[in-house]
This record gives C-alpha cells, sequence and structure tokens, in this order.
C-alpha cells in the first residue's frame, strides 16, 4: 500500500511512464506494401529448386484480339495484330485468327526459384500461360480466387487481398500444382507450389 | 456532512463510566453467608471505527473524451457508475458512446464509425489510509463494443489485368474486445463532488478484423495503429448515498477480575488510559470528516 507522502513521487514516475510510452507509438503500415501470389518452384521430389530454363509468363485478359499471320516460302513467318497491305502486295499469304487478349508479366527469366506475380481484382479466375524456351508447349495455369479490398489503415492506402479456391494445370513441363497458402496479401508467404516434371539428383 | 454534536460528551462518559465499573457477581457463597462481591477491572479499552461494508455509489463523467473529439477526429462521451465497498474496493461500469470521423490527407480515405461500448472492472483504492478524501486508484476493465463501421477511398485500378471499381463500403459489421489496465487519482473538491484522472494501458483480445480489415478506429478502445493502445479520462464524480447505511464506532474492552477491595486503584492503568482517549479523538475526527 501506498502511504500518502509517497502519493506525489508516485503519480509524477507513472506520469512519465505514460508519456514516454505514448511517445514510442508508432504506424503499421507495411514496408513492402504490394500485393502479389507467389509461385514457388519445386522439382517432382518436393525439393527447392531454381529454374533453370527460360521462362516467361503471359496472362490471358479479358477480350479478344485479332491475329494477322503472313507467310511466304523461303521468308520468316510474320504475325501481327494489324493487317499489313505491303506484305500482301509482296506475294505474301495472310491467315486471320482471333486469340484471346494477353500481355506479358515476366520476360524471359532464368535462374529464379519463384515468381511474384499480380492477380486480377475484378475477375476470380486468371489463366496464366507459360513460355518455355526449351520445350515447345506452353503450360497454362487456371486460377480460381476471391477478390476482397482491404484497408489496414486509412495512412496505408487501399489493397486488393485475394483467396485462392482452386489451381489447376497443363503437365507439358509442370508435373502438379498445389496451394500452399491461400490468403493472398503483402506478406509475401508462398501461396503456390509448382512441381516440376524430374527430380534434383 | 452534519457534525454530530452529542460524540464530543458521549463518548468521554462512556470512557470513564467504563473504566470505573465494578461489576459485582455472587459466587464462592457459604449457605447463610452474604454473598462476596467480584470486582472486575477494565484492562484495556480500545475503539475501532466499524465501518459499513457497503458506502455508496458513485456517478461519474468524463470530459476528457468530448475535448479529444472537439480537438481531433475521434472521441468519446462516457459515464460511470461506481459502488464503494469499504472505501478500498469498486467496482465499475463504464458506458459511452464513440465516434470517429476522418480521412487521410495523403490517401484520401475515409472512416466512419459512431457506436457504443462498455467497459466492467475493478478499482482499488492503494492509499494506506482508505478513509481520507483523496483515492489513489490502480484497476482494471474489461471492453466490449459491438459496431458497424464505413470506408471509402479513391476507386481500385487494376493496372495488369484492367478495370476499377468504386472503393466505398457502408456498415461493415464486427465486435472488438480488449482490457485495460488503470492507475488514477480522485480528490474531493466538494462535499459529495470529486475530481480525478485515469490513464490507461489497452491491449486488444480482439481487434474485431474483417474481410476489409483491421478497423481503424474501435469505440471505447480507441485506435489500432499499434499494437497497444493508451487512453485518459479526466471525471467529475458525484457520491449518491443511496441504500448506504452510517458508519458506526466500536468499543472493546478487556477486563480481568481482582480481589474486592473499596481502595481499589486503577491508576496504574492512566497511561493507557490516555492512549485510548486520544485514540477515540482520532475516531471522533474521522466520524467528523464524514
Amino acid at each position: 500500500m501506498i502511504k500518502q507522502n509517497k502519493l506525489i513521487p508516485t503519480l509524477l514516475v507513472v506520469t512519465s511512464v505514460v508519456m514516454l510510452s505514448a511517445a514510442c507509438s508508432s504506424n503499421n503500415c507495411p514496408l513492402d506494401n504490394s500485393v502479389s501470389c507467389n509461385y514457388y518452384f519445386y522439382d517432382s521430389q518436393d525439393h527447392a529448386i531454381s529454374i533453370g530454363d527460360t521462362l516467361s509468363v503471359s496472362i490471358l485478359l479479358p477480350g479478344h484480339d485479332t491475329l494477322y499471320t503472313y507467310r511466304l516460302a523461303g521468308y520468316t513467318t510474320i504475325e501481327s495484330r494489324t493487317r499489313i497491305d505491303s506484305l500482301i502486295e509482296q506475294g505474301y499469304k495472310e491467315l486471320v485468327s482471333v486469340t484471346r487478349h494477353d500481355s506479358t508479366i515476366i520476360n524471359q527469366v532464368s535462374g529464379v526459384a519463384y515468381l511474384q506475380l499480380p492477380m486480377a481484382y475484378f475477375n476470380t479466375a486468371d489463366t496464366l500461360v507459360f513460355h518455355y524456351a526449351s520445350i515447345t508447349n506452353n503450360d497454362t495455369l487456371y486460377i480460381e480466387h476471391d477478390n476482397m479490398p482491404h484497408v489496414g489503415l486509412p495512412e496505408c492506402g487501399s489493397y486488393m487481398f485475394h483467396n485462392i479456391k482452386s489451381v489447376k494445370s497443363t503437365d507439358y513441363a509442370i508435373e502438379r500444382i498445389e496451394i500452399s497458402n491461400p490468403n493472398v496479401n503483402y506478406e509475401g508467404k508462398e501461396n503456390i507450389k509448382i512441381h516440376f516434371a524430374g527430380t534434383l539428383e | 456532512m452534519k457534525e454530530r454534536r452529542t460524540s464530543k460528551y458521549t463518548l468521554p462518559a462512556l470512557l470513564s463510566s467504563l473504566l470505573l465499573t465494578l461489576t459485582l457477581t455472587l459466587h464462592g457463597q457459604e449457605p447463610g453467608e452474604a454473598p462476596k462481591p467480584t470486582l472486575y477491572v477494565v484492562d484495556s479499552l480500545s475503539l475501532e471505527p466499524k465501518q459499513t461494508f457497503f458506502q455508496g455509489f458513485t456517478l461519474s463523467a468524463d470530459i476528457f473524451g468530448p475535448i479529444q473529439k472537439f480537438v481531433s477526429d475521434y472521441g468519446v462521451f462516457e459515464g460511470s457508475l461506481r459502488i464503494n465497498l469499504k472505501n478500498q474496493f469498486f467496482p465499475v461500469v463504464e458506458a459511452g458512446y464513440g465516434i470517429c470521423e476522418t480521412t487521410n490527407e495523403d490517401t484520401h480515405i475515409s472512416y466512419n464509425t459512431k457506436a457504443p461500448y462498455l467497459r466492467a472492472g475493478l478499482d482499488i483504492n492503494m492509499l494506506k489510509n482508505k478513509w481520507q478524501d483523496n483515492r489513489l486508484y490502480l484497476g482494471a476493465r474489461y471492453g466490449i463494443s459491438k459496431f458497424d463501421y464505413d470506408i471509402s477511398g479513391p476507386e481500385l485500378t487494376d493496372k495488369t489485368w484492367g478495370g476499377s471499381a468504386p472503393f466505398s463500403h457502408k456498415g461493415i459489421s464486427t465486435t472488438a474486445h480488449w482490457v485495460e489496465f488503470i492507475a488514477g487519482v480522485q480528490v474531493k473538491i466538494l462535499p459529495c463532488f470529486h475530481m480525478g484522472w485515469t490513464v490507461r494501458f489497452k491491449t486488444a483480445i480482439s481487434k474485431g478484423v474483417t474481410d476489409y480489415g483491421t478497423p481503424y478506429y474501435i469505440p471505447g478502445y480507441g485506435t489500432t495503429t499499434s499494437g497497444t493502445c493508451w487512453g485518459a479520462t479526466y471525471n467529475l464524480s458525484f457520491d449518491l448515498n443511496w441504500g448506504r447505511k452510517k458508519n458506526k464506532t466500536q468499543l472493546n474492552a478487556v477486563v480481568h477480575p481482582v480481589e474486592p477491595s473499596i481502595n481499589a486503584k486503577p491508576t496504574e492503568k492512566e497511561p493507557e488510559d490516555k492512549e485510548v482517549g486520544k485514540k477515540a479523538e482520532e475516531i471522533k475526527n474521522t466520524e467528523k470528516t464524514e
């Protein structure tokens, strides 16, 4: 129990502790505030690997593109998203096709152990295409997810978080794909495991 | 409180009479013999204040919360009801209404909430002399608030996949719980009126995180910018004496028998009697201050 003559010193100590503690408070905005889905690479035996091939990743966007392909025997085939009349005049044959609108988001990387890729804010299914330098076929990944607008603190801005519902892929180079953490945010945790065919040994 | 003038005279009179009391009993009596009186002398006297357990209610209003709301984006309007148990233990219930209306200048994100909250807990008077007018408290609280909040801001734009949408979400419902550890003082400024302040260290049990994130402000708790939170109140209190019984003084006497003698001298006990007299005077003064 505290005697009355010790009341004032006790109050001074308590007040000082409060002032010092209040002075130490700060905000909690994340240092790395980009939201991305983190894909980590493994071999078929679940060993973490760095991919040796040169890899590009494109995403299929809403909408379609018209693709014009021009071929002439003995010459390189030319592809264009706009019509080139001069090539027809030179004798090229024109082939018109409609493809999904796409965008390359990773261009020719190698020796990487993981990729950080964005997810769509307003779609609930993303389609990614993995292009390999060493094999002709591409792998296509389908990611189903929910989207959740998020505000941590007003001073930190707004984000779109995601929750992965399911994943699947074709199996040219990829053996299997699985979810390791469905919550996609700015914490940087591994979200998806991609197991490539073959083993590290 | 009205002074009790009668105690000034009755207390010394009571003491004097007790010191000189001779109690006669009949014992060891032979047949046909006149009964012999046994003399008892008061060995010691003690006067103890007998305070009632329940000392009344206290109603309080916080004036720090409204001032905080006036000078910042958030604040509370709060009142409390406190029960006084022997001037040492104070079970307390605090109820209030928290308001936050803020927009960040950099991000242009707005956060709004208006909701009630409730806290319950106990304060303990840490002063050695519990019966003086001032008090030094240590205490704890459990707090809860069920509230809805609105967040809005600039529209979200997806630069990779394309598209944009407004960012405005209203009526997000959640519940937060927290505990508080309190230190405070209270001083008497007028009869039945007290003034005092508390500082509060708050730690959340649950911040009511939703799919949209952690609420920026929890009514009754404060902002969630850090893992813990500090708060303060500045209270004006009014004592209510509903159901309170008056405190009493209890006189304890220890006696021992002595051989019957007409000239029994209680003089050996005089110094002790003086001590008892002093104590009686102290208690009398305490009663006056009440």
